[in-house]
């Protein structure tokens, strides 16, 4: 290496090469990783595939699925993806709500208020999501309440993922410094005022990358609610087809394909809308 | 003539520390009276008790012909302190402009959610008053992108869009690195000339004594000292003042 002679050293300082250096090796970590994923998503493929290949004298055979079946009933399964999205839409969408009321709730000074709001939380997450499901759908009708299975899937999603939001909230409440109410209150604002137009849209704004990551963890725990019966979405229908005819182990896999590619494809919007807020675009 | 801000037996406790003791004090229209004194004597509570950010806790507070009592609950009470906000307009430390609105919507939120005024007649007076303070220009901008001086200069503009009868300043260039200060001070000294009443707490000296009518010296909670400016600096009162002057004198200025 020649970086320390003649030409190159009057054009680039030696904390510029450094940082070159450090930036390549950077590049070449990631590169490398890549390469990584992608012979371990090659051995899983090739687990799956039937095949089979000799490596010296040990022959290595892939699991034979059933490739018509999974041909036969990959529609049926997609179908439910629409169902997934739309509870865990509905459901977080609720879950915000509650989680705010919740937050404000802590930061109340009346006594009631703030017992709700803590009473609340503690009861949802005390208790596991799944009774909590069967709660709403088998426990409700013995007092003459009954719910779809969609509706009892909601609200005990919501309801629970609201609990655990409410501290997301609550950070980005308190993220918002008191020298904004006071700015608020100095050109007369009324503490009503304050909240809507000054306070909430910076605390929500300090939510959205965490609300986010709740929402892909939702899209995944709304299979739960197939545990109902009666809300086709994609963990119904891969059980539902896998057993009738057997084959749970491809249906399976066909669902966790699905969840996994939304899983990534809301990580990947994720990502972007970080990096836009983060850029202070707003 | 009747002054503009007229504080009667004002008295201030936090918890059991006497922050404000009996402070009388009147400031009449067009006038420009500077606050000093060490860290801690009790500035910014007298001047945040003017606008009620904070309560004061015995003593009375009139601004423009509004008196409100300290101390007071109720909704009687809540609607005159509303109506002083509407008279004061402040100015912080650390600028506190709304990072999520633009230059603009800072400065016309108070007069359209506040006042209830029409958003044209509110962009008019509001670009108006960014023009006033230099920063027509960067009123699409959000806050995040301006120097401190800016936005501070916005924060100003925001005060005024709100047509107040007096201005508060709370130490408005402590947080600026020194290259940015002239440009807030100009901007005061401008708002001085057009006649605007003040009360500007500050450690920069050279205003005080350049644009001010009057100064005020507080110590403990009490204001010790309250003279024109040049016969403050040269001839001061009190030990306290000229112990303060002399500080000045040998340190940051
Ligand atoms: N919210 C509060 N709660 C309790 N004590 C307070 C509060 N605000 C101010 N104090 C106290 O009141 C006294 C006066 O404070 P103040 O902020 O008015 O002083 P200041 O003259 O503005 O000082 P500085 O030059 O440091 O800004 C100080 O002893 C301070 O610790
Ligand atoms: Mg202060």
């Amino acid at each position: 290496m020649h970086i320390f002679t003649g030409k190159q050293d009057t054009s680039k300082s030696q904390a510029e090469l450094l940082y070159d250096i450090q930036l390549r090796k950077e590049r070449q970590f990631r590169a490398n990783v890549a390469l990584s994923w992608f012979v371990l998503l090659a051995i899983l493929i090739f687990a799956f595939s039937g095949a089979s290949i000799t490596i010296g004298s040990t022959t290595y055979s892939g699991i034979q699925v059933d490739t018509q079946f999974i041909r036969d009933n990959l529609s049926f399964i997609a179908g439910g993806l629409g169902e997934t999205i739309r509870i865990s839409i509905l459901s977080i969408l609720l879950a915000m709500a509650l989680a705010l009321l919740a937050a404000l709730g802590r930061l109340s000074t009346v006594p009631p208020i703030y017992a709700l709001s803590t009473f609340y939380v503690s009861l949802i997450r005390g208790t596991p999501l799944y009774l909590q499901i069967f709660f709403f759908f088998l426990a409700l009708p013995q007092l003459g309440i009954v719910l779809s299975g969609l509706v009892s899937g909601v609200l005990a999603l919501g309801l629970n993922y609201g609990a655990y939001m409410s501290e997301i909230f609550r950070a980005g409440l308190s993220s918002v410094g008191k020298g904004q109410r006071e700015a608020a209150m100095a050109i007369g604002m009324t503490p009503t005022q304050t909240m809507r137009r000054v306070i909430l849209p910076q605390a929500l704004r300090f939510a959205i990358p965490p609300v986010g990551n709740e929402f892909i963890a939702m899209t995944k725990d709304s299979a739960l609610v197939s545990a109902t019966g009666f809300v086709h979405e994609l963990m119904w229908r891969a059980t539902k087809v896998g057993r009738a005819q057997f084959h749970n182990l491809e249906a399976l896999i066909m669902a966790a394909i699905f969840y996994w590619i939304v899983t990534l494809l809301l990580t990947y919007v994720q990502s972007i809308i970080e990096t836009r807020l983060s850029k202070g675009d707003r | 003539m009747v002054p503009v801000v007229k504080i009667s037996n004002l008295d201030k406790f936090f918890g059991h520390l006497h922050v404000l003791k009996n402070i009388s004090l009147e400031v009449a229209e067009r006038q420009v009276v500077c606050l000093i004194g060490r860290s801690g004597s009790g500035k910014s509570t007298l001047l945040r008790c003017i606008n009620f950010l904070e309560e004061p806790s015995h003593g009375s507070i009139e601004v423009d012909g509004i008196i409100v009592a300290g101390g007071e609950k109720g909704s009687k009470h809540r609607q005159l302190v509303h109506d002083v906000r509407l008279k004061t307009g402040m100015v912080f430390q650390e600028f506190n402009l709304f990072p999520h609105m633009t230059v603009l919507e800072n400065v016309i939120e108070g007069p359209v959610i506040v006042k209830g005024m029409d958003k044209k007649k509110a962009i008019e007076l509001g670009e108006e008053n960014l023009d006033r303070v230099g920063l027509l220009f960067k009123k699409d901008e959000y806050p995040m992108r301006l120097s401190g001086g800016q936005k501070q200069r916005v924060a100003i503009a925001r005060a005024l869009t709100m047509e107040p009868r007096v201005m508060l300043f709370d130490e408005p260039t402590s947080a600026l690195d020194p290259e940015l200060i002239g440009e807030v001070l100009n901007v005061m000294q401008k708002l001085a000339k057009a006649g605007m009443t003040m009360l500007v707490v500050t450690h920069e000296m050279g205003f005080a004594r350049e644009v001010a009518d009057r100064v005020l010296v507080m110590s403990e909670g009490e204001i010790i000292e309250d003279a024109k400016p040049s016969d403050l600096f040269n001839n001061p009162k009190d030990p306290r003042t000229k112990a303060l002057i002399d500080r000045y004198r040998s340190g940051e200025q």
